[in-house]
């Protein structure tokens, strides 16, 4: 599905993303690592949204090393970030509608899919999204991600914030949206513990350097320190 | 019927404020919409004038070909040099944020009012050229003519901008407005959509400044100052750009109050004409807009917008 060989990238000056290989297949993927350690830019990074600096980006069998963001987005991958996922002026179901222009299936269909996942944000379909609460607004940014029809989602820390009951609920909605829709998932995320409870491997970042890649299942707490260089 | 009620100065005056609802609706395209604050209407409008003038009075073209297909192709120079020129400076400006597109598209405006000034083979400098009219329709007749393009022009942009409202393509705009780096990721290209945005507001601000041309006469660099972008930009702003009648309404109760209502029907001396109207007009102009953005910062058709287009959307 998404093939990273080698990749650096950064931002004016400084290189984040160190060499980088990645394989992500249909699965759920998590990145681990502390603050700074690159995962938003590794993410952003897939994103097209952050140039490369060099190294080499595959999915789906193309090369998509060069393409321009709205590219990569529309061959099917969607993006959350870690901030700012929403468009505040618009309401809720205008943020949805954005979504909703690459694809062929109708909008009102990935809508109710949408609407299924998250009651929660169908209620809201008329407020404006700038007045959400940071929970709805990370829902809002996910279903909005979810109506492009993507093949494979990268999440950035979307519980980050949350009140726990709502952090289970999250968790619980990645692997549905994972095994429902057949959606691939990278997750970028600080909580080990869940994020090993969804994923089905897991690399840690250390200062954009990564890890051995780990199946989630035999990660053990040595492991995880390695990863971490605590 | 008799059209003795329509003074020359009264047509001149409605095809005026015409022009600047033509391009308050261009304006709300690019900055209502897509939040691209273009501070260089007149650049434009200014542009278009003078492509006009260069080659309809710089051109020698062969008596054989008439008066119109001169000017058709006239026409179609200064649509197309504006055109281009907005595309320029849209790419110019599109990693910009909103201060530098302000400094940006204003010095734009600055240097097409310079080029006008020192450019004197072809623009004729600070004393302008006379462009004469291609139609026939005696002196009333032919600025009625005028006035009725312009008046079409205005029926067409506002027609554009409603469809936009309603389109995915208007909420695709307000979301790049918003929010540009995760517009990016919607796949859509972005950056195409801005040039092109750029580059059809500016050709209609360019053909609207190479009509005004034909329609004054005249054409030189009093005409193309700051107070055009200005009454554009507070219709517009007074309007707001929730609505499609905001251009509409907002340069109506400006320019329209000011330059046909008061200059026309109010009885005031002749001598404040010259010096004394233009300086109230900016005075007002500027109170109001502060006004606004204090009271109704959505202009005065504000709120109303999202009621009803959310209505709309609830039901769809
Ligand atoms: N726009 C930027 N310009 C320069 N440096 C940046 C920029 N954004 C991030 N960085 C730097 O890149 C490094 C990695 O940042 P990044 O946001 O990827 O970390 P992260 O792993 O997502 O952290 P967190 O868990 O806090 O979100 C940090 O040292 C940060 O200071
Ligand atoms: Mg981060």
């Amino acid at each position: 599905m998404l093939d990273a060989k080698g990749i650096c990238s950064g931002y004016r000056g400084v290189t984040v993303i160190k060499s980088l290989d990645l394989s992500v297949g249909r699965e759920v993927f998590a990145v681990l690592g502390a603050n700074g350690a690159g995962k938003s830019t590794l993410l952003a990074t897939l994103a097209r949204l952050i140039p490369l600096m060099s190294g080499e980006l595959w999915f789906q069998g193309e090369d998509i090393s060069r393409v321009p963001s709205w590219v990569s987005a529309a061959r099917g991958i969607g993006y959350v970030p870690q901030e700012k996922g929403i468009f505040p002026g618009l309401t809720v179901l205008e943020n949805l509608y954005v979504g909703a222009m690459i694809g062929s299936r109708s909008r009102e269909d990935r809508l109710d899919e949408v609407i299924e996942l998250f009651p929660d944000i169908g209620e809201r379909r008329n407020q404006l999204a700038g007045t959400l609460s940071g929970g709805e607004s990370r829902m809002v940014a996910c279903g909005r991600a979810l109506m492009q029809d993507p093949r494979l989602l990268l999440l950035d820390e979307p519980t980050a914030g949350l009140a726990p009951k709502y952090v289970d609920s999250f968790f619980d909605k990645i692997r549905e949206i994972h095994r429902t829709r057949d959606v691939s998932i990278i997750l970028a995320e600080q909580n080990a513990t869940k994020a090993l409870e969804v994923a089905d491997r897991v690399v840690v970042l250390s200062l954009g350097e990564a890890s051995a890649i780990m199946d989630a299942a035999d990660v053990t707490t040595e492991k995880l320190k390695e990863g971490y260089r605590i | 019927m008799s059209l003795d009620w329509l003074s020359a100065f009264l047509i001149y005056a409605l095809f005026t404020v015409a022009g600047t609802v033509g391009m308050a609706q261009f304006l709300h395209l690019q900055m209502g919409l897509a939040g691209i604050g273009n501070f260089g209407i007149v650049g434009f409008f200014g542009l278009g004038m003078y492509t006009y003038g260069v080659f309809i009075r710089r051109i020698p073209w062969p008596d054989a070909m008439g008066d119109i297909l001169p000017f058709v192709i006239s026409m179609l120079a200064a649509v197309v040099v504006t055109a281009l020129a907005g595309m320029l400076i849209g790419w110019f400006i599109s990693d910009l944020d909103g201060d530098g597109v302000l400094v940006g598209t204003l010095g734009f405006a600055t240097v097409v009012y310079s080029l006008a000034l020192s450019e004197k083979r072809w623009t004729g400098g600070a004393e302008g050229m006379a462009v004469t009219d291609p139609v026939g329709f005696g002196t009333k007749g032919n600025s009625l003519f005028w006035l009725g393009l312009m008046l079409l022009l205005v029926v067409a942009a506002t027609y554009y901008v409603a469809r936009v409202h309603r389109s995915p393509y208007g909420r695709l705009l307000v979301a790049i407005g918003q929010n540009e780096p995760l517009a990016r990721s919607l796949g859509k290209p972005t950056f195409g959509i801005k040039l092109s945005l750029f580059a059809i507001g500016s050709a209609g601000m360019g053909l609207i400044g190479a009509i005004f041309a034909v329609m004054n006469h005249f054409i030189r660099p009093t005409e193309i100052g700051i107070e055009v972008t200005l009454a554009v930009m507070v219709g517009l702003v007074l309007g707001g750009s929730a609505r499609v009648w905001g251009a509409v309404v907002g340069v109506l109760l400006t320019a329209g109050l000011f330059d046909i209502v008061v200059q026309i029907y109010l009885p005031l001396p002749d001598s404040w004409y010259q010096i004394t109207l233009p300086v109230v007009r900016e005075m007002v102009f500027g109170a109001m807009l502060i006004l606004v953005l204090l009271w109704r910062p959505l202009g005065v058709l504000g709120d109303m917008r999202r009621d009803k287009l959310v209505a709309r959307l609830g039901r769809g």
